[in-house]
């Protein structure tokens, strides 16, 4: 059993957590960031990684059209490493509704979102992929963000600012005494050890499982799931963001990413934020919906697709003046007799600086620290812990610096047997349930069109000849790692990606057998799984 | 001194001084192109008495030229003709005359022979003026014109200045004046009355047409003139071209007088210009046609000489160029220098130290475009060892740090390059390109099996792919897929790739990879000859 | 227009039966077919090992394994041939490949437990013979140096160490330097190279100091392309030890292995082989079939009275999908299949009831002809065979090569 000191507790490292890790470490406020899983394993890692320009809601949600404005201004300013600058587009074709086009761009003007229309003949000529059928076109300045490339660059200068940050710790139960929470207790995912953190203020950041923390300290919100599915295609479609013009409606956003296209998205209520996954009748609605706006949606080769939870607070006892404030909630349970905890939860990607600051400042007012926010003014620096999520780097550093002896072990996306490495050494200690896993999340590898197949089994091998995998270790995780994947490659396995998985099974089953023991350590936390069959197609 | 003699001395000079000139040019030349190797056989003697005979063949019968006809026909009756002309007619008072005892020039045969000689040339003279309209207009140089032009006006002058020499009162009265002595008073009425009806003089005054008189005046014909001129019906083609000038013009004196001039004139020019260019074709080729003793092939020893003889010999038929095997690339590139008529010119003159930096680029892509097919030389109407001047221009051009657009990309690494042309827009193929490497629907196929990689003889006879070639097939491929071209641009695979296309036949699912690997190289070339300045 | 007995769709494992059987029963034959999924083969023959497959119950005796297949998977392929059949298509088969440089062996009526790259032990019927020694290693749990290659990315020893540790302990790991090659290593390459003998002693040179007290010395797969057993007793003499090869993630050489074989072999019966061509125009009549081949420029047209498709599933093109359905390539044959694609497959890959789709494909009467919408047969002589059949999945129960050369050699034998 461990015993850990912080002043400040933060559960759930998404991007708000790990923006407001960063707020308080600006502020010189000692804080630790834990989560049960790893970075962005939330909405904040199934999400569209669209900067929003707040075109999007100049008509539904004012308020949130120009905070998206302020706080995309702010992040392309301070944080350009993570953000493509592409501009986006929006467009109309015949059928969709005439009135919401023609009341679009004063709408823009009431929210002093910049907007610009433009002639459909320029519109095709910058998006060549677009319909011929365009009745509107509009350019506004979308971008896109790597949303991962974001946490951990936050959490980086946090933590070289004293800051500290556990993985695979889940909160599990919390000791409250006179109304302030004392003792947080925590299980290691790895070890299975128990960890006890002690703490004067904790902040539930954990976005969907807000509920379920909030609980945890005798707390009480009300959280719907939402859950939204979204399709990555093996090509970069278009330029720029092009989002459909008409009231907000499923499948109507394609966001680059850089050398791919990320189309989507649905919002499905759920009952669990665990183990949701995105499902072949919301992946046929997505692509049979977006390819009105551009057609070769409906011919090209998608390579997965995932789905992310978004929580969805309802207006409940708790929260009433502050809840819903700019479409996220900040709610101080003192009102519910619990002075030293606080849900941060909501909010778009575009607004987690935002969402971290109000947090912070409420945090601070708690602990009697008068340090102003900084990170409305202060860049972010890069960080060598999310170089490698970036696409096309792997490739660039291999043909421009490639050490001697070292090879490829993604080919799809070119990360060679260094960086793999690299990237081990600082995971080392937190493997969680997969290395495999972690180094998939922290660079390209599985992201590409094998979707792991390949690189799955070379990586392990790597694993196990560096020793850090031992007996039938390294082919659990090779499992979970490929269950993982799994869930993404299911829903696209037509066409080319059928092939390639009929391929990926006849290596791992066919050839290698490892359908058979030992078993992949997925499966106690995802046990209830989101029923695909809840989605219903539209009329 | 008249004009004659002093034209005849300058022409001389001008034509003996030139082809020293030039001959020395055979030797400086040659040893720049460096020393030749030693790797080709030496023949025996029978291989020495079969070279004889098939240089003799090739000088003689124009072998080499044989596959075109109209070619091969213009130039035997163009040398028919004009080899005696020049022997026997030009040359006459050095080589007829002291031969030929009784020698005229008005007397047949010599009359006869001239103009028959002289319609040969005429004739092959046409079908070679045919041909290089017909085939070779967008060769043709002002040297080649200027030849065509000078011969062509030296025969229709010639056959002109007889023409107006037959027509001419003037001489006629001189010939009297000099050889005939009247016993009476018709006798001369009567021998011009006979001149004018039967050898077609133009007499201004009446002439009798008496039948006596007639009778008298070819008795007189044939016992005072007879013996120095034939009828000038012999002289077919000029006495034909009489009756174009008008009767009622009498110009026959002052035609005779510029002809005479014109044809001197033109002639002292052919010859002094025979050491310039085109001209001197018939020295040189000959020359190279005897050494290179028949042979079709790049076989027989080379030498410094031989080398720049060869370089002298081009007759600027085009047939090398109208055969060469990467004639596409000329029509797409523009490259004058991809095909070996101007690629054999411009060598000359880079020899020389006198191309331009601009033409020299040129040169140096069309060397390498070069696949060394053979064609050229086989094909080749003046027997030049093609193959051979290639090689070891391409090797000098090589060793002076001029390979081309292959040697160009690999004087930097793969990283370099993709650092400089990273911030380019790297537009597709010229315009011509298929763009396979830009179109996302070449990759969706791909299952990343690096069947490519696994069949590519290249990547097999390296001993460390990733440090030779710098990318695999399949990795080249995945760049792309990602759209990082910039990468793939200096790769060494893509310029080692042999297009042996087996990476496209073996993938399984139907990526374009040797055209896409091709479509690299091209527009890697495009790229380099931007910088170069051309395009 | 070529005019032929039979005309073989496919070059995998039932396409080469197919084309054997056919020419050695004295028919003409044509055969057209790509690269597909033969060239991802593990080189292994297997006949059935585990069955039912939701169980994940697994057999030492096939023919057992099989009495039980039929009586519960009436629609299974295996239940048109008999065990006679299979064996005499095997023996034939291997016969076959013998000839041609590439010896098979195994137990009559055993699976046999041989190790793959994951370090897993996998059952199967027939393997070559240069993984028997490696067969007999792991019998007797003998000590044995594994061997691999810097730069080879598909086979680490020290996974497969790792993973048999507890059940082989004795298994000691070498990584040493391929003669002659560096940096990212390639099979094909290498097992092209073992050709040279001296390339052969350098590398028993670079293994011999780890060799200790070793009793067998395993490989990665890549011990010569069409001399394997010359390659293999050359290093055995070299290092006085037995010798087996361990088959390598892709790109393996298993596969060009036994297209080697059959490129050599097939055509020397008078098969004519139209490589790397797929049928683009088929069109039926009484008299027989018309095909084309390829397309463009070199495009074949063939005529045969009879054909059989062997034309493999997804990755070997034989069928093809959209987002709501699966089709047959050639013939466009009715495809059983799943009612939608959300039933295709199952939400965790390893699932040991696998997934359906894998069980899609097309439906034939006993002599294993294909049948149409209406549950006729669609032409007297049209026969399928191979994996594009349904009703079974060759990757969970481990009957994929048996299954084809079987099936082959039933459709052949009801020609």
């Amino acid at each position: 059993m461990t015993i850990l000191t912080t002043r400040v507790l933060i559960i759930g490292a998404g991007v708000t957590g790990a923006g407001l890790l960063r707020d308080l470490a600006l502020r010189g406020v000692q804080a630790l960031l834990i989560e049960q899983r790893d970075v962005n394993s939330g909405a904040s890692g199934g999400n569209h990684g669209l900067l929003h320009s707040g075109a999007r809601y100049v008509a539904s949600d004012v308020e949130a059209a120009v905070g998206c404005r302020e706080e995309g201004d702010i992040l392309r300013r301070l944080a350009p490493q993570c953000i493509e600058d592409t501009g986006g587009l929006f467009v109309a074709v015949r059928g969709d509704d005439e009135g919401y086009v023609s009341d679009f761009s004063a709408l823009c003007v009431k929210s002093g979102v910049p907007c610009q229309g433009l002639e459909l003949r320029t519109a095709r000529a910058m998006e060549p992929a677009l319909s011929e059928n365009l009745i509107a076109a509009f350019a506004v300045q979308d971008g896109a963000v790597d949303p991962f490339m974001l946490s951990l660059d936050n959490i980086a200068q946090a933590m070289s600012l004293g800051c500290s940050m556990r993985r695979n710790l889940a909160a599990v139960s919390m000791e409250v005494t006179d109304g302030r929470v004392t003792l947080v207790r925590c299980r290691d995912i790895t070890t299975g050890g128990e960890v006890l953190i002690e703490t004067e203020l904790v902040i539930n950041a954990s976005g969907a499982w807000a509920g379920r923390i909030a609980a945890l300290a005798g707390a009480h919100i009300n959280i719907l799931y939402s859950m939204g599915s979204l399709i990555i295609t093996q090509d970069r479609i278009a330029t720029r963001v092009i989002n459909r013009l008409r009231p907000p409606s499923d499948a109507d956003i394609l966001v680059p990413g850089g050398t791919v296209s990320i189309l989507g998205t649905t919002s499905i209520r759920v009952p669990t934020p665990d183990g949701c996954r995105p499902s072949v009748a919301e992946t046929d609605h997505i692509i049979d919906d977006a390819r009105a706006m551009l057609p070769i949606l409906g011919r090209t080769r998608y390579i997965r697709a995932y789905a992310g939870v978004r929580p969805l607070v309802s207006l409940g006892p708790a929260g009433d003046d502050r809840a819903v404030s700019r479409g996220f909630s900040l709610i101080d349970h003192a009102s519910e007799g619990v002075e030293n905890f606080m849900t941060i939860t909501g909010g778009k990607l575009t607004t987690y600086r935002l969402m971290a600051e109000k947090a912070a400042d409420l945090a601070c007012a708690k602990l009697g620290v008068t340090a102003p926010c900084r990170t409305r003014k202060e860049p972010l620096p890069p960080s060598s812990m999310g170089k490698w999520t970036e696409p096309g780097r792997g490739p660039k550093s291999w043909v421009e610096s490639r050490a001697e002896d070292d090879i490829v072990l993604c080919e799809c996306e070119m990360v060679s047997r260094s960086v793999i490495d690299a990237i081990v050494d600082e995971a080392k200690d937190m493997r969680g349930r997969s290395m495999l896993k972690a180094i998939g999340m922290r660079s390209r590898v599985g992201k590409g069109p094998c979707q792991g197949g390949f690189c799955g089994p070379r990586i392990t091998g790597h694993l196990y000849d560096r020793e850090i995998s031992t007996g039938t270790q390294g082919l659990a995780e090779l499992k979970t790692f490929t269950e993982r994947r799994w869930r993404g490659f299911s829903p696209i396995l037509w066409g080319v990606p059928l092939m390639q998985a009929d391929l990926q099974e006849a290596l791992h089953c066919g050839a290698m057998d490892l359908e058979f023991g030992p078993a992949p350590s997925t499966r106690d936390e995802e046990s209830e799984n989101c029923p695909a069959t809840a989605f219903k197609e539209p009329s | 001194m008249d004009f004659f003699s002093i034209g005849l001395v300058l022409a001389c000079a001008s034509a003996a001084l030139g082809a020293l000139w030039r001959m020395r040019g055979w030797f400086k030349r040659g040893v720049a192109m460096g020393r030749p190797g030693q790797d080709r056989p030496r023949p025996g003697v029978l291989g020495i008495l079969g070279m004889l005979v098939g240089g003799l063949a090739d000088l003689v019968l124009l072998r080499r030229t044989m596959r075109s006809p109209l070619r091969w026909t213009g130039h035997t009756l163009l040398i028919l003709g004009f080899g005696p002309l020049i022997v026997l007619h030009a040359m006459d008072g050095v080589v007829t005359r002291p031969f030929f005892a009784g020698y005229e020039p008005t007397l047949d045969p010599w009359q006869f022979l001239r103009n028959l000689f002289g319609l040969l040339s005429v004739l092959g003279l046409t079908l070679l003026f045919l041909n290089r309209c017909m085939t070779l207009k967008k060769f043709s140089k002002l040297q080649d014109w200027t030849l065509i032009a000078v011969v062509f006006g030296i025969l229709i002058s010639g056959f002109l200045l007889e023409s107006f020499k037959i027509m001419s009162a003037g001489d006629f009265k001189r010939m009297v004046d000099d050889y005939f002595v009247e016993a009476e008073s018709e006798e001369l009425i009567s021998l011009k009355a006979y001149w004018a009806r039967e050898n077609g003089v133009r007499f201004r005054q009446f002439l009798p047409t008496a039948p006596e008189l007639l009778e008298l005046g070819a008795e007189l014909h044939e016992d005072r003139c007879a013996g120095c001129h034939s009828p000038t019906s012999s002289a077919f083609v000029s006495r034909s071209m009489t009756s174009l000038v008008p009767a009622s013009l009498y110009i026959a004196d002052q035609g005779r007088d510029l002809f005479w001039y014109v044809h001197v004139g033109l002639a002292f020019l052919g010859l002094a210009l025979l050491p310039w260019g085109k001209f001197f074709h018939p020295v040189a080729t000959g020359i190279n046609l005897l050494t290179r003793g028949g042979t079709r092939t790049a076989d027989t020893p080379t030498h410094t000489l031989a080398r720049g003889l060869g370089l002298d010999a081009c007759t600027r038929c085009g047939q090398c160029s109208l055969h060469c095997s990467v004639a596409p690339a000329h029509r797409v590139l523009g490259n004058p220098d991809i095909l070996p008529m101007d690629k054999l010119a411009d060598l000359r003159c880079h020899l020389d130290d006198r191309l331009s930096p601009g033409r020299s680029a040129a040169l140096v892509e069309g060397s390498h475009i070069c696949t060394e097919c053979l064609r050229c030389t086989q094909v080749c109407s003046a027997g030049i060892d093609l193959q051979d001047l290639w090689m070891a221009s391409k090797k000098s051009l090589t060793e002076a740090g001029r390979a081309g657009v292959d040697g160009e990309i690999r004087k930097r690494t793969a990283g370099e390059w993709a650092r400089e042309l990273a911030s380019r827009d790297l537009g597709r193929v010229g315009g011509t390109g298929a763009g396979l490497a830009d179109r996302a629907e070449s990759f969706w196929g791909c299952v990343q099996c690096t069947t490519c990689t696994g069949v590519c003889p290249v990547v097999a006879v390296s001993e460390d792919p990733s440090r030779d070639l710098d990318l695999a097939p399949q990795q080249i491929m995945n760049l792309l897929r990602m759209g990082l071209k910039a990468q793939t641009l200096g790769a060494r695979m893509v310029w080692s790739c042999t297009t042996c296309y087996k990476c496209q036949e073996h993938c399984p699912q139907g990526v374009p990879v040797a055209d896409i690997l091709y479509e690299l190289r091209q527009l890697g070339a495009e790229i380099l000859r931007k910088k170069e300045g051309r395009s | 227009m070529k005019n032929y007995d039979v005309m073989v769709i496919g070059s995998g494992f039932a396409g080469m039966a197919a084309a054997l059987f056919a020419a050695e029963r004295g028919l003409s034959v044509a055969q057209t077919g790509a690269t597909g999924g033969i060239d991802f083969s593990t080189g292994f023959i297997d006949l059935l090992a585990v069955h039912p497959i939701a169980e994940q119950k697994v057999w030492e005796d096939p023919f057992a394994a099989l009495a039980a297949l039929r009586r519960d998977l009436p629609d299974h392929p295996y239940c048109r041939v008999s065990d006679d059949e299979i064996c005499r298509a095997l023996e034939q088969f291997t016969t076959f490949l013998g000839h041609h440089g590439l010896c098979y062996r195994g137990r009559a009526g055993k699976n046999t437990l041989t190790l793959t790259a994951a370090g897993t032990m996998k059952p199967t019927y027939l393997l070559p013979c240069t993984a028997w020694n490696g067969v007999k290693a792991w019998e007797m749990k003998a000590p044995t140096l594994l061997v691999d290659f810097s730069g080879l990315k598909g086979l680490s020893a020290r996974q497969i160490a790792e993973v048999r540790k507890d059940s082989w302990p004795n298994l000691k790991v070498a990584r040493i330097k391929f003669p002659g090659m560096g940096g990212e290593l390639y099979p094909e390459h290498m097992a092209w190279s073992m050709a040279d003998p001296a390339r052969r002693a350098e590398l028993a040179q670079n293994v011999a100091p780890h060799i200790a007290d070793a009793k067998y010395v395993g490989f990665p797969a890549v011990l010569g392309m069409t001399d394997t057993a010359a390659v293999l007793s050359h290093l055995e003499e070299l290092l006085d030890r037995p010798v087996f090869e361990i088959p390598t993630l892709p790109p393996s050489i298993a596969g060009p292995r036994l297209r080697a074989a059959f490129d050599r072999g097939l055509p020397g019966l008078g098969v004519r082989t139209y490589t790397q061509k797929l049928i683009t125009k088929a069109a039926c009549s009484e008299e027989g079939f018309s095909f084309t081949a390829g397309s463009g420029s070199t495009s074949v047209d063939i005529f045969a009275k009879s054909a059989i498709l062997a034309s493999g599933r997804f990755f070997g093109k034989g069928l093809r999908s959209d987002r709501h359905r699966i089709f047959e390539a050639v013939f466009d044959l009715p495809v059983s299949q799943p009612k939608n694609r959300s039933l295709w497959h199952r939400p965790d890959f390893f699932d040991p009831n696998g997934h359906e789709v894998n069980q899609a494909g097309i439906e034939t009467d006993a002599n294993l002809r294909p049948l149409d919408a209406q549950g006729r047969v669609f032409h007297p002589r049209l026969h399928a065979a191979g994996a594009i059949l349904a009703h079974q999945d060759w990757m969970r129960m481990k009957c994929g090569a048996g299954l084809a050369i079987a099936t082959a050699y039933k459709a052949v034998a009801s020609l």
